[in-house]
């Protein structure tokens, strides 16, 4: 977010200016009031902070001006009047906030974060887009409830994204509104951000995609899929199933026409006027266990029966079309997950949580869109490949605890039997019970990497012939060659789609019982 | 051939009325609900359903709880089981999985399209 700071008094620049950085904002100062009406009409600002002693053009005149010229950009006024008239004078020229100096920095940055919020499409006090969890006033990033570490200008990009979720943002314009103008960087240093705020987020399991380049035009935030589908679900569903799922349906329940769609998000409704009170009654379950939990008298019983009240709200929300409600609800089930004692940090996050949550609920009074007509759903039994994978044995090693949560799930569905691993010091004991058929590996891990345990195994005789694929965010072809030298079988970088995960474990087990019979 | 009849067994009233309408708008299905585990299981042997969608998580006896108790009665035994669940994890699934049920719909569902679901779940022949 990029603030037009317009002040003559240095000291106060220099305070503002630290304050504000602090909170990832932007800040272009000027120092006069026809420099600033220069900067505010050419650039583009999220806020205007306005002394209105200023030389040349005072603070009243210049906000007039803007308003005038139908700018409608947020203006907050700081002046050490603090006389009744001179903020009626202050309001009615246009701004939309006034603070008396001296001010409390803290109270200046929620005056200023609150503007900020009623001038966005998404007003509520955390920004969310599918996992993904941003809190403006913690400055703290989330994807899947698993914290994401930042720069400053990482943050700054990916808030700006989330904010302006609804349209492209090119170079030029990330440039402009993320850089004060006094910086010249260029579009390779956009790139460069791009491309390492994507590392990040993939680290914590979003898809390589997340952020999407639209080529030639510029960047947004991957549309979310819809409601009830999960990829790797829709993959298998795709596998599985014939094109059309509801071919064999039609004509017997035939397809769904507006007229029912209408009706149906009119029942949503009726039916959210019924229960938003009981939602709002399971929210109360999970404020009191806030408050055990800022209390430190928070038992882990109760901490499960939050989890599961998250669990249920998420359900209802959404089956309701409520997804930000739902959304927010996931957020809470997961970090309602952690180990007690809960850190500072992570019940700091829940307290926002829940009064985003309190507030989606408290302020939806009607229902615009009906969940998505595709549904999740899961036969066990179905293998697409083929019945012949039935049994094969997958053991995967990864330190990365959330990614290695998601990769059974790909591959389950082609009839693979999976173990995953965390602790790389366990591998030899559980290499030697789960037997398995082939070995999936990461390369970085604590205390011994997989290029290490490759190496090991080839050295063994009982396991020298085990097919190894490794499976990396790594992607320079050192690495990849370090691994061939290691005696790897084959190389995937991560995100991997599950169909290509399944593909290359079978194509490496024909070769190796191909290479069985030939003996 | 007579009309299929469902149980959705959840203590959500809110899921067991949208279920219902969801259903009764686009079949001539009728549908039954129950508010927890011990009276779908007393509903089940009762009215012997075509099919009881089982919510995964309800107080006092969770859906697999319910789920074994179903197994365990003859009369409720070979009835097919689709549990509901928001957002299933890996190791959910791979319980729903080794239980034997015959499919799980996570939350949220748009339930005019439940009807198309537990059809291609169950291969019913219509």
């Amino acid at each position: 977010m990029k603030i037009l700071l317009v002040e003559d008094d240095e000291v106060l620049i220099t305070v503002l200016t630290k304050s504000l950085t602090a909170q990832h904002y932007i800040v272009d100062v000027v120092k006069d009031g026809e420099t600033g009406w220069t900067y505010g009409a050419t650039f583009e600002y999220d806020l205007i902070l306005l002394d209105i002693m200023l030389p040349k053009l005072d603070g009243i005149r210049l906000c007039q001006r803007f308003r005038a010229e139908g700018y409608t950009t947020p203006i907050l006024l700081l002046t050490a009047q603090n006389s009744c008239t001179a903020k009626v004078n202050g309001l009615d020229a246009g701004a939309d906030d006034y603070v008396v100096k001296p001010f409390d920095a803290p109270e200046l940055i929620a005056r200023i974060r609150a503007l900020l919020r009623r001038s966005q499409v998404n007003s509520f006090p955390l920004l969310t887009w599918g996992d993904l969890l941003l809190n403006p006033s913690t400055c703290e990033v989330s994807y899947n409830s698993q914290p994401l570490t930042l720069t400053n200008k990482e943050y700054e990009l990916l808030e700006l994204m989330m904010r302006d979720s609804q349209h492209l943002l090119s170079a030029d314009e990330i440039l402009d509104r993320l850089w004060s103008s006094d910086e010249f960087p260029s579009e390779a240093t956009v790139r460069s951000h791009i491309r390492r705020l994507r590392q990040k987020l993939v680290a914590v399991g979003a898809p390589a995609d997340f952020i999407t380049t639209v080529h030639g035009r510029g960047y947004c935030l991957k549309a979310q899929e819809p409601q009830g589908e999960d990829p790797s679900e829709v993959t298998t569903s795709s596998e599985m199933e014939p094109l059309n799922p509801l071919s064999e349906v039609t004509g017997i329940i035939g397809d769904r026409s507006s007229e029912q769609q209408a009706q149906y998000l009119a029942f949503l409704n009726q039916l959210w006027s019924t229960s938003k009170s009981q939602c709002l009654e399971q929210l109360g379950i999970l404020l009191h266990v806030l408050q055990s939990l800022q209390s430190g008298t928070c038992n882990q019983q109760l901490q499960t029966q939050a989890q599961q009240t998250a669990h249920k709200l998420a359900g209802t929300l959404g089956t309701l079309g409520l997804t930000l409600g739902m959304q927010l609800a996931h957020q809470l089930e997961g970090l309602l997950g952690s180990q007690l004692p809960m850190p500072v940090q992570r019940v700091e996050m829940l307290s926002a949580l829940l009064l985003a949550l309190e507030q989606a609920i408290q302020n939806t009074n009607s229902i615009h869109h009906a969940p998505a007509a595709a549904i999740a759903s899961i036969a066990p039994s179905s293998s697409p490949v083929g019945d012949s994978n039935m049994g094969t044995k997958v053991m995967i090693v990864d330190d990365d605890i959330e990614y290695l949560r998601s990769l059974p799930q790909l591959l389950e569905p082609w009839g693979f039997s999976v173990t995953t691993l965390a602790d790389p010091l366990e591998f030899w004991s559980v290499l030697e019970a789960m037997s398995p058929d082939v070995l999936v590996l990461d390369v970085n891990m604590p205390q011994i990497n997989g290029i290490e345990l490759c190496q090991a195994l080839r050295n063994n005789l009982t396991w020298r012939r085990l097919p190894v694929l490794f499976l990396s965010i790594m992607t320079d072809m050192n690495t990849q060659n370090l691994a061939f030298s290691a005696g790897a079988d084959d190389y995937l970088c991560k995100p991997v789609v599950g169909k290509d995960l399944a593909n290359r474990i079978l194509n490496r087990l024909k070769r190796v019982s191909a290479w069985v019979e030939s003996y | 051939m007579p009309t299929k009849r469902i149980l959705i067994v959840d203590d959500e009233e809110s899921i067991q009325i949208v279920v219902q309408f969801g259903i009764q708008m686009t079949t001539d299905w009728v549908v039954l609900a129950a508010s927890s585990g011990s009276k779908g299981i007393q509903m089940a042997r009762t009215e012997r359903p075509d099919v009881i969608l089982l919510d995964a998580s309800m107080p006092e006896m969770d859906g697999i709880a319910t789920f074994h108790a179903l197994h365990s009665y003859p009369e409720t035994a070979e009835i097919p089981v689709i549990f509901l669940t928001a957002k299933a994890q890996t190791s959910d699934q791979k319980k729903f999985s080794d239980l034997g049920v015959s499919g799980v719909i996570t939350k949220p569902f748009n339930s005019l399209y439940l009807p198309d679901r537990i059809v291609k779940l169950l291969d019913w022949s219509l």
